[in-house]
Parts: C-alpha cells; structure tokens; sequence
C-alpha cells in the first residue's frame, strides 16, 4: 500500500538525514520508528505524510506515485488519506473542541448529506475515545490529555488510510500516554487504519507489531 | 448543501474576534494610514471646492462672457440682444486702476474697476442694489484694505473709455487717465456681487463699480463698455451667442460713424479708432462697393528749396488713379509754398510708432502734377478726426501726440489751417500709403462711396454681415473655464499625501512589521491547515478573509478619522500655511467617493502587504520550512568600510576646506558619510561575534550576526528620515548672489516696478526722461527697460488654478541679450539659437515664439519646451505661441514672455508699458525705489526690490517645505513607534534563547536590558547618522542660511530620541518572566 524506495534527505546545517531509505507499509500495520533525537524520525514523518518532499527516492501509495503529485494534489491526498497526531495539539485555540475535529472537512466542498454522515461519525468517535462530554469547550478548557484525543479524532474524521502519529504522548503523563496507546490500537483494530509511530515511548512502541529503528539515515527491524 | 464560504466566514470571525485585542496595533496603523489618504484626498476635495465656488461667487449669474479686450462697444448692444432674442445680457466697462483713501491716504494699486449700469445688479439678483450719482460701491475686500467707509471720498484713476488706442499714431496726450473723487456711496460683499470677476484667481479682487456714464472720457464717449455678460438661457452657447451677435452688431456698435462729404458728397465711414482694421476694411468693401482712404499727417515736404511743415498727405486710388509707386500729387499751396513743379522730387518725413518709440521716416516722391479744384482734392473731411487736432483752432495748439515743433509753423501754415483746415497738400496711392503708414491699428482711416450708395443703403448691405471677430469680439465660457480651471489646478490631494510621505511610510512599515507579528501568531494555525491538507489557496483564502476584517475595521475608522485630518490640514491652510494658498477661504468639503477611494486605497495596501507576506511564507512551508543561514565575511565588510571611510574624509574636507564647494561635492560627502556609519555598525556586530563573549550584550551579536537586516533596516530607516528631512529643509529657497547677477533670476537688475496703469512714454528717450525728471544727476546711471503688458490670469505659484491665458509680456530681447540677463532651464533643442533671440521672429502666419518661467511651465501651465499656447488676437485671431525657453526661476514668473513688436502688432491697442526693470548703482537702490514711486505716483507705480520681488514666489515653496518638514518629522516618530514593534517581535523569535538565559539564571531584568540594548544603539546610531551625514550634505546651503534651522533640528533630534526610548522602555516592560517560564516549560 505505501511504498518509499531509496529515500535520501539532507539539510545544509544538519547534513545527510535519510541516506537512500526503503520501507514499505501495508493496510493495518502498525509500526513503531523509533531513533535517537536527530535521526530523522519527523522528516520520515514528513515525507510519508507528504508536508516535506524528498531530495531523492520516491514514495508511492496503491501504486500512484506521490513524489510526481503538484502542490493541490498532494494537499487533497494528504486531506483524504493522512491523518496526523503531533506532539504538540495544535488546535486552534478560538474554535471549539467540535470545530477544531471537522476542520479537515471545510478543506473542500462538502454536502449536507455528507456533513450530517460526518457529524454522526465525529459523535461516535468522540463517545468512544471518551471526550464526546468537551465538544462545546475550547482547548484551553481542556487538559493536555483531551486535547491530544481531540487531535485523534481530528486525524480520523476523514477515515483516512494512515495514521501517523509524531511522539503522540511526547507531552502526556503516563497514564494518559497509556490511554492514547490503547486508543491507536483500537482505532487500528476498528477501522483498519494503518498506524505508524514515531516514538522514543517503549511503551508505545511496545503496543505495535513492527518495530523499525532510524539510525544514521536507514530504518532497521 | 453547505456553502464553503459560510464555513470559511465562520472560522475567520472567530478567528478575528478571538484575536481581536492582538489586533488592535494593526487596526489602529491601517486607521491611521487611512485617515492620511483620506483626509489628504478631502484636503484635495476642499481645496478644489473652494476654488469653484470662489470661481461662482465670482461670476454671479455670468455664464457667457463676450469681451472686446481694449476695444469698446456700444451697450446699447445688449438691450437689442435681450429685446430681439429673450437673453439675458448685461454690458459692463471694465478696466484697471488704483485708488486712494481722501482721508487717510491709503493707496491701492492694481484695482478692478466696472462701469456699470442698474441692470448690472439686476442681473445678478440684486435688484435693490444702485449706485447713487457720483458715487462708487467698493467691495469689501478693498475697503477693509484701505480703511474706507460708506459715506467717505476716493480718489480713482483710471484710463477712461477712451476709443483711440493711446499706442496709435496721434493719439492725443499720452496719458488718457484721470483722477476722479467719488463718494463711497456703499461697501458690497462677496454675497452682492462685490468680488465679480472674469479673471481666473483663488485671492479676492479689489473692486470699485461705478456708473457706465463716469468711465467716459467726454461726453461723446461716455457709457462704451468692452464685456458683454450673458447669463444662463436654455440652449444658450458660445456658437450661438456668437452667431445672435453677427445678426445684432452694427457699425455704430462699434464706433463707426457715416457722413457725407461736403466737398465730394461721397458717403463715408470712418470709426472712433481713427484707423480701421484691415479685416473690416475688406469686409465692408466686399458687401459694399467703395473704396478705403487713408490719410496720414507729414512733418515735412521738403522740396528743392524750402520746407512745409505739418502737412496732411491723402492715399487713395479716387484721387491719384495711376499705377501708384512713388509719384505724388501736390495742391497749388504746396508747390507755391515749395516752388515745386511737375517732375521734381519731393522728400516726405513723418512719425511712425515702433513700439513705445516714434521713429521718423522719409520716403522721396515724384511729382507727377499739381492738382487743380476738382473737389476731390479740396476735402476737408478727408483729414482723420484726430482728437487733438481737428477741433483746434489753430496749428500750434495741436495735441497730436508727437512732439510738434512749434517754431516750424509759420503764418501762412496757421492761414492755411484756418481757411482748410487739414485738407491734404499731397496724394499718393492708396497702395503706396498703406505701404508706408498701413499699421497694426488699421489700414485705412475712411472708407468711401459713391454719392449715390446713401447711408441707409450702407447699413441694409452690412446688416448680419459684420464678423464680431473681426470687431475684437471673443466668446468665453467663463463659467466652464473657471471650473475646469479650479478642478485641473494644484492638486492639493496627491500634494498632501506626497508632503505626508514619511507618515505613509512609516505606516506601511509598521504595517508590514505588525503583519509579520500576525504571521508570527499564526504560524502555527497555517501549519495545521497545512498539515490537514488545506490547499495553499484556500489558506491564503482565509488568511486573507480574515485580515480583511482587520483592514476594513481599520480603514473604516481610519476614513471617518481623516474628517478630522482634513479639517485640520484645511485649518492649517486658511492660517500658518496660508502662504501655499494665498487665501483663508478654504472650507472643509467631504464627498462619498472621497471616502471610498481612501477606504479601498487602504484596504488595498494593507491587503498588499499580506499578500505578498502570505505567499512568502507558504512558498516556505512547501519547501523544507528552514532559514538558511550562511556565514558572513567581516573581512569582506572591513575592506568595504576602509574604502568609502577613505572617500567619506577626501570628500569632507573637500566640503570643509573649500568655502565655494560645489552642492555635489558635499552631497556625496554626505552619502558617503551615511555609509560609512551603516558599514561600522554592521563591522561592530561582525566584530563582536567574532570575539569570544565578554558579556550578556555581546551575545546579541551572534543574532544579528545572521539577521543583520534586523539591526540595519531600522536604523537605516530611522537615519535616512532625518537625512530627507534635513535635506528637504535645506531646499528653502532664498536670494542667493547667483541670484542678483546678471545671469540669475534678477537678469542683474536691481529694481522691479509695475504700474497701474500703462505709461506711454519712452522713458529712454530726451522727452520721457525730461516728462519724469530722470535726467536729474541721481538718475544718472540708471537703465530703465520697460514693457507692455496684456493682463492675463496669474500663472505663477501664487494661483492655484490651472491657467490657460497667462498675462503677455512684451519685451525687447536686445536688453537682455548684451546684458547676458537670466538664464534658461530649458530651450528648444531644433534651434541652435538663444532663445531671446527668436523672440521677435516667427514661424509662419500668426505663430510666433514666447518663454516663460520653468515652474510656470511645468506647474501652472503644464506644458513644456516645444509646446504651443493658443491665445486671440485682438482681431479674433487665433495666435500661436511656441514656447522656445524655460527661465530658470525669475521676476517674470506668472506672465508668459513674447517679443515687443509682436505684442503691439497682434493687441495694438495694448498702450504703452506696465512693467519695469530698473538697474542703476546698488547703492542708489533704495533712494531710487522712493523716488520712481514719486514721480510715477500718476500712474500708480508700485516698485520693489527685484530681488523682494523673486523672494515673493519662494513663499509657496518655502511653505510646502515647512508642510513636509513638520509631516515629516510626525512621520519620522510614527516611524520609531515601530522600535517597539521590533523589539516585541525580537523577544518573539529569540524566546528560546531567552528562555535558556533565564534557566540558566539570568533574571527577567537582565534579559529586558540584553534585548532593549540593541534598540537603543540602533535608535542613537540612526540619529547620529541622518543628522552628520544630512549636516555635511548640506553643509554650503548651511553657510548661506538657507538651511533647516537649528530650532527645529534640535526639535527633530529630541523628539525622535526620547520618543524612541520611551517606546523601547514601554515594550521592554512589557515582558514579563512568566512567559518565559511557559516557553520553558512548553520545550
């Protein structure tokens, strides 16, 4: 399903990033990357989620080749297939809880049909991961925790078909971090979402069943 | 389904309305630029408004003008035309004079004077409104001038109704003015008509109306008037006021008059000109068969031995039927009186006039017989009725306007004189005598017809016939003109926004700082959108939607705010800054579109802004999001630095040490110096990365060392203000040495006079000194150049209306040339010639060469070098003046500059010369000054110093650059606001780093001091920059005087300074540790 072959990235102050990297991921995986500080990981990130393009090599999703995609066309694959969970929330903090989930929905024209569909699933969603009760709050009414399973649902609203998740419990106490794993797991198992994690968490990285290390610009088993 | 754009308005309101207090610093500069263009425009729309309703005021109900100039009419004209055609019309005398209060003396020069009539205020609506007999109505304008009051005496003198031109040959006197005493019967304001005018000028005029019968020179001539007003009729226009015109004029319109000849009974025409025109010459002869007479006086004919002298001499083919030449028929008195005979030849010497001169001319005829009785050549009436001369009694009492030789007339001239009065002595061909006495008056003095052509059968022939053209007759729509000329004039709307330029720019740059923190905060929000798949445009989409709710907000407040910029600028107008406008009538006026363009203009540049910030910031984001950084080289910055210092000190002391340094010279002693401090501030933080740190403010240096644009954009801006400022300052214009030379603006001549009222004297001559006592010893050295004048509509600086028709100058170019006098800005290339030269030559026809003040040229005419300029003749003539130079700045700004003979060849009946330069012993100027004023004190003389009159002119410039000196410094510290910005924004960027500072134990003040010490030195080294640099730059201006001053340099500099460092000291106590704890915590 997704396809990186002889990636290579390199940035003037920090030298060679990825150095001819191939990985290959197919429909619901769930891979953990993990390497030290600097190795790379949100650039692969990046590049698989195509909001950074590679120096060389290409990436291709169900056989379509990304790397030859124009700017709008990878926003639209990016808005139909990707869904990202950072470290950092990212929810705008004048919109509510609701408004920050369906804001991939506004990316393109949407009909009512499809709106009302989205809504019941968002509602669904929300009822599982368990913050269905925050909906009419804004992120600064909520806890760190909440606010990260916002940004989960944000990622799964468009049911896309990879979900990646930059140190997703980067800024989360344990027991929320533990949580949010559980929560990646049960989305993967429901939906059948592909799930790739990069991570310094063992814990996290623990929950998936591929492991891949990023050393020196080359994923490992 | 839901419309895209419902949840796109809906993010970006709540976007704005979350952010709104962060936005406050952005909705208040985009209010103010807002409020600059907006109240700039409305100062625009106030000024033009003023002008036309001042240029309305002015003109009452006039909406058509026909004027004859100099001419006159008969105003019983305007009665046939109202009769016969339902107009509305009204003749008026105008004319130019001055006055004196009987009580206190006070004088006013230059003064409008309208011979009216009751119909004159019935035409204007005010019924009720006469004047009493004897007495005069003064406007208010003029009576507040001279202290007068209703019911109190004044003096007026003015030149009469007088038909005959005074330049025309045997115009008798040469002075046909009279001073008059009238009773001040009422004091008119503007709403009553008070300051009519047809002229084309933003000041109020000083009027004086008077009855129609007190403009007359005698009796006869009462009641005769040179403009026509027409009011406003359904489908009244120029055309067809034109053609109801030709119908209505006759003969007796225009002065003409038909008699019978006793001698010949031959029916003639002759006019009240004395000489008719050559186009009414050929026009009446075609629609009536005769013959055009002209008569001329000789002052001698001097055959072999003896002399006559005063003699008249006929021209007409009537009399002298051969082929014409010089043969010449003599009457039985001549050549007794000259024992002349058939075959002799006689010599004829006469005066003909050559601008303000009488050159005498002779010509050698033969006789070809002696005439017998026939009655042709024994009429009286064919002597022209000279005014001074056909009424006397005897020859030596002739007022003939040329100086006549008394002790030449003997008996037998005076026996003549009383038994035939001015019947001719001698006949020659009309041919040869338009030849030799034709001139720019006429080409006839009586046109001729057969006894049996009767009067009636005249008036039959001519009715509906006569060109008003060809009778001095223009049509104006003054009412069209005066508005375009107030809508086309200065516009005081793109003037105000390019005087405010500093506080545009500074806007614009605190804008785009303000917009990079916007961008700042919402980095973060854009990388989401990003990162949820947003196309760019859509991001941008919203972006902009929603900063186009801060832009409107602003802009709407901003152009509400600008009611209030314009009302002071107008305010400012009407009193400190009267100077660029010369009146205090400006009042405030708003219009909708006004509004609409400050608001959109606005919205616009702030849109602008974002735009071109936003695509720079995407296009980042798609790439890889990291600034590069590259090392930068101090040595490449030091060797920079040693050169242009190197150049800096040659060239300063080139300024310093040479007293007579060129403005070119200091001025890029100036830049360089400018450079050179920009390269040692950008060397000091070089030079400090370099070092190992020594301190907490040397760590500073490693930030600036990659973002050095952070540091030298701000003072670069902060030091090229006051270096604009102080070089703007420095423009003022004074009288400078260059100036009083011969090859300045003075043309070397020391004093600049102006009359009343035209003097027709050759003051160069025995006669005109002797007329004026300047052949007294203190007169010795003096040179005199004088000028007619065609009065016109001021094109100088001083009139803010466009001008089409400025006043003609006439000038004999010889004077200026063997003195080398003024000097050109512009000439036409095509010719390799000095352009005083082509003065008095021509292209072809009626198109001749004219010059004229650069600044006229370029401001109150628009139009350059090359450019033609259509005036009318006199005749009705279309007139084309080329213009062949540009002066540099001059005396003779406002007036437009032809040569002396064709201005009396084309408005002959411009009498005499108005305008003076006087040059005579400097140190003789100011005695000079009082005396001239004495003696022409009949002609209303006004003198001053040529070098007071040039000044005059600098006041508009002057003004302006004391507008964009105080806008400027407003703009300036506007400008240091945005220090504050720049910190708040540093603070924003470096937050890691300050946060590491604070973990590692700095405290919350050291780090404020870290971070307010940079803006500190680029707040002082901007200052210190601008201000030495500008010093230098300007240094030759600054020994002259002219410069900034000193006040108002010192103004500047505190004020930039401790605005500065009260901003900086605000931002900085802004931030608060706390934030920097979050930072912490947050990475």
């Amino acid at each position: 399903m997704l396809q990186l072959t002889d990636i290579s990235k390199k940035y003037p102050a920090r030298g060679v990033v990825l150095d001819r990297l191939s990985f290959s991921a197919q429909k619901g995986d769930t891979i953990a990357i993990t390497g030290p500080s600097g190795s790379g990981k949100t650039t692969l990130m990046n590049i698989i989620g195509t909001l950074d393009r590679p120096d060389s090599g290409d990436v291709e999703f169900d056989g379509r080749k990304l790397t030859d995609l124009m700017p709008d066309e990878l926003s639209d694959y990016r808005n139909r297939n990707i869904g990202f969970v950072f470290q950092d929330h990212l929810l705008f903090k004048h919109l509510t809880i609701l408004d920050n989930i369906m804001l991939p929905l506004f990316s393109s024209a949407i009909s009512d049909s499809e709106l009302a569909e989205k809504k019941t699933f968002c509602s669904e969603l929300m009822e599982r991961i368990g913050i269905k009760e925050l909906e009419n709050k804004y992120p600064f009414q909520v806890s760190g925790g909440e606010a990260q399973r916002a940004t989960l649902v944000r990622a799964l609203i468009r049911k896309p078909s990879v979900l990646l998740a930059d140190e997703p419990t980067g800024s989360l106490d344990a027991k929320n971090a533990d949580i949010l794993g559980n929560l990646l797991l049960q989305i993967n198992r429901d939906l059948g979402i592909t799930l790739i994690v990069a991570t310094h968490s063992l814990d996290l990285s623990a929950k998936m069943t591929r492991h891949l290390k990023l050393e020196s610009g080359k994923l490992t088993d | 389904m839901i419309s895209m754009s419902n949840h796109h308005f809906r993010l970006t309101v709540k976007s704005f309305l979350f952010s709104k207090r962060e936005y406050l610093n952005n909705i208040l500069i985009i209010a103010l630029l807002a409020a600059i263009i907006t109240g700039s425009l409305m100062t625009g729309d106030s000024v033009r408004e003023s002008l036309k309703r001042n240029s309305e005021e002015k003109l009452g109900n006039t909406y058509l003008v026909a004027g004859t100039g100099l001419r006159f009419f008969d105003p019983a004209l305007a009665g046939r035309l109202n009769q016969n055609h339902n107009l509305i019309t009204v003749p008026v005398f105008e004319t130019r004079g001055y006055c004196q209060n009987f009580s206190n003396g006070a004088t006013a020069l230059n003064v409008s004077i309208y011979g009216v009539d009751s119909a004159f205020f019935d035409f204007h609506g005010l019924n009720c409104l006469k004047i009493s007999d004897g007495g005069v109505l003064l406007n208010g304008n003029l009576a507040g001038y001279l202290g007068i009051k209703e019911g109190d005496e004044i003096i007026i003198r003015f030149r009469e109704a007088d038909p005959i031109p005074e330049n025309a040959p045997f115009s008798p006197g040469k002075n046909g003015t009279s001073s008059k005493v009238f009773l001040v019967s009422g004091i008119i304001e503007a709403e009553m008509a008070g300051n009519f005018s047809l002229g084309i000028s933003q000041i109020p005029p000083m009027n004086i109306f008077m009855n129609l019968e007190d403009t007359g020179l005698s009796e006869g001539n009462s009641g005769r008037c040179n403009r026509l007003l027409a009011a406003y009729s359904t489908g009244l226009s120029d055309s067809l006021l034109y053609k109801l015109l030709k119908t209505e004029l006759t003969l007796t319109d225009i002065g003409f008059k038909i008699r019978k000849s006793d001698a010949t009974k031959e029916t003639e025409i002759i006019s009240d000109r004395i000489f008719i025109d050559s186009s009414l010459v050929f026009s009446i002869l075609s629609y009536v068969k005769g013959y055009p007479v002209l008569t001329y006086l000789a002052n001698s004919i001097t055959g072999k031995s003896a002399e006559t002298p005063y003699s008249f001499i006929c021209s007409s083919d009537k009399v002298f039927s051969s082929s014409g030449g010089n043969s010449i028929l003599i009457n039985k008195w001549l050549a007794a009186d000259i024992n002349a005979e058939a075959g002799d030849t006689l010599t004829l010497s006469w005066f003909f006039p050559e601008g303000s001169r009488l050159e005498t001319r002779s010509e050698k005829f033969y006789v070809e017989g002696i005439t017998g009785s026939e009655p042709g050549f024994n009429d009286p009436f064919l002597m022209p009725e000279f005014p001074g001369i056909s009424g006397s009694t005897s020859c030596s009492s002739w007022d003939a306007g040329i100086p006549v030789l008394i002790d030449k007339i003997r008996d037998k001239d005076e026996e003549y004189w009383n038994l035939y009065k001015g019947t001719p002595k001698a006949f020659i061909s009309y041919e040869t005598g338009k030849k030799l006495w034709g001139n720019n008056f006429g080409i006839a003095t009586a046109l001729r017809f057969p006894e049996t052509t009767g009067t009636e059968t005249i008036l039959d022939a001519l009715r509906g016939k006569i060109d008003p053209a060809d009778a001095g007759f223009t049509i104006s729509d003054v009412r069209e003109s005066g508005i375009e000329a107030a809508v086309s004039g200065v516009d005081f709307g793109t003037l105000f926004m390019s005087l405010g330029f500093f506080i545009l720019l500074s806007c614009v740059i605190l804008l785009t700082i303000t917009i990079s923190i916007y961008f700042d905060s919402k980095k973060d929000q854009i990388r989401t959108f990003h990162a949820l798949g947003f196309r760019n445009k859509l991001i941008g989409k919203i972006t902009i939607y929603e900063t186009l709710l801060i832009a409107v907000t602003g802009a709407l407040a901003g152009v509400i705010l600008g009611i209030a910029v314009n009302f002071l600028l107008v305010t400012a107008l009407n009193s400190v800054w009267k100077g660029a406008v010369q009146t205090d009538a400006i009042t405030p006026a708003m219009k909708p579109l006004t509004f609409l363009y400050g608001f959109i203009s606005t919205v616009f540049v702030s849109q602008l802004i974002v735009v071109l910030k936003l695509r720079r910031y995407l296009k980042l984001l798609s790439g890889n999001g990291e600034k590069s950084y590259s090392v930068r080289f101090q040595g490449y910055n030091s060797i920079l630095l040693m050169l242009t210092g190197f150049a800096t000190v040659i060239f300063i002391l080139l300024t310093i040490l040479n007293h007579n340094a060129s403005l070119t010279i200091s001025f890029s002693a100036g830049i360089l110096l400018f450079v050179s401090f920009v390269l040692v501030l950008r060397h000091y933080y070089l030079n400090l990365s370099e070092k190992r740190a020594r301190s907490i403010f040397t760590l500073s240096a490693g930030f600036y060392r990659f973002n050095s644009s952070q540091v030298l954009a701000p003072m670069i801006f902060i030091a090229s203000g006051i270096f604009a400022i102080i070089i703007t300052g420095s423009n003022r214009q004074t009288i400078t040495p260059e100036m009083l030379e011969n090859s300045g603006g003075t043309g070397g001549y020391l004093l600049y006079a102006e009359s009343a009222l035209p003097v027709n004297h050759n003051l160069a001559s025995e006669e005109g000194k002797r007329e004026f006592g300047l052949n007294e010893l203190q007169f010795r050295n003096t040179e005199i150049v004088q000028m007619p004048l065609l009065k016109g509509d001021d094109a100088s600086c001083l009139n803010l209306n466009k001008v089409k028709a400025p006043p003609l100058l006439g000038i004999d170019p010889a004077h200026f040339v063997n003195r080398g006098s003024f000097s050109f800005a512009s000439v036409l290339k095509a010719y390799n010639k000095n352009p005083w030269l082509l003065l008095n030559e021509r292209y072809d026809g009626n198109i001749i060469y004219g010059i004229a003040d650069q600044t006229v040229l370029q401001w109150g005419l628009m139009i350059k070098t090359g450019d033609t300029l259509i005036y009318r003749t006199e005749k009705g003539q279309p007139l084309r003046i080329v213009i062949c130079g540009g002066l540099k700045s001059s005396v003779f700004q406002g007036h437009l500059i032809i040569g002396e003979e064709n201005l009396r060849e084309y408005f002959p009946s411009v009498s005499g010369s108005s305008v003076f330069l006087v040059d005579t012993d400097s140190e003789a100027a100011d005695d000079l000054k009082d005396l001239l004023s004495d003696r022409f004190s009949d002609y209303g003389l006004s003198v001053e110093k040529a070098s007071d009159k040039l000044a005059s002119f600098f006041i508009v410039t002057n003004t302006y650059l004391n507008v964009f000196t105080i806008l400027g410094i407003f703009g300036l510290i506007l400008g240091v606001l945005g220090l504050g910005f720049i910190l708040t924004r540093n603070f924003e960027l470096r937050k890691n780093e300050f946060s590491l500072l604070y973990a590692i134990g700095y405290n919350s003040g050291m780090i404020r001091k870290y971070l307010v010490t940079d803006q500190i030195i680029i707040l002082i080294w901007g200052v210190i920059t601008g201000t030495t640099s500008a010093i230098i730059a300007t240094l030759p201006s600054l020994r002259n005087s002219n410069g900034i001053s000193l006040t108002l340099l010192l103004l500047m500099i505190s004020a930039v300074t401790v605005v500065g460092l009260a901003v900086l000291y605000r931002s900085v106590n802004k931030i608060k540790s706390g934030n920097l704890v979050l930072n912490l915590r947050k990475d």
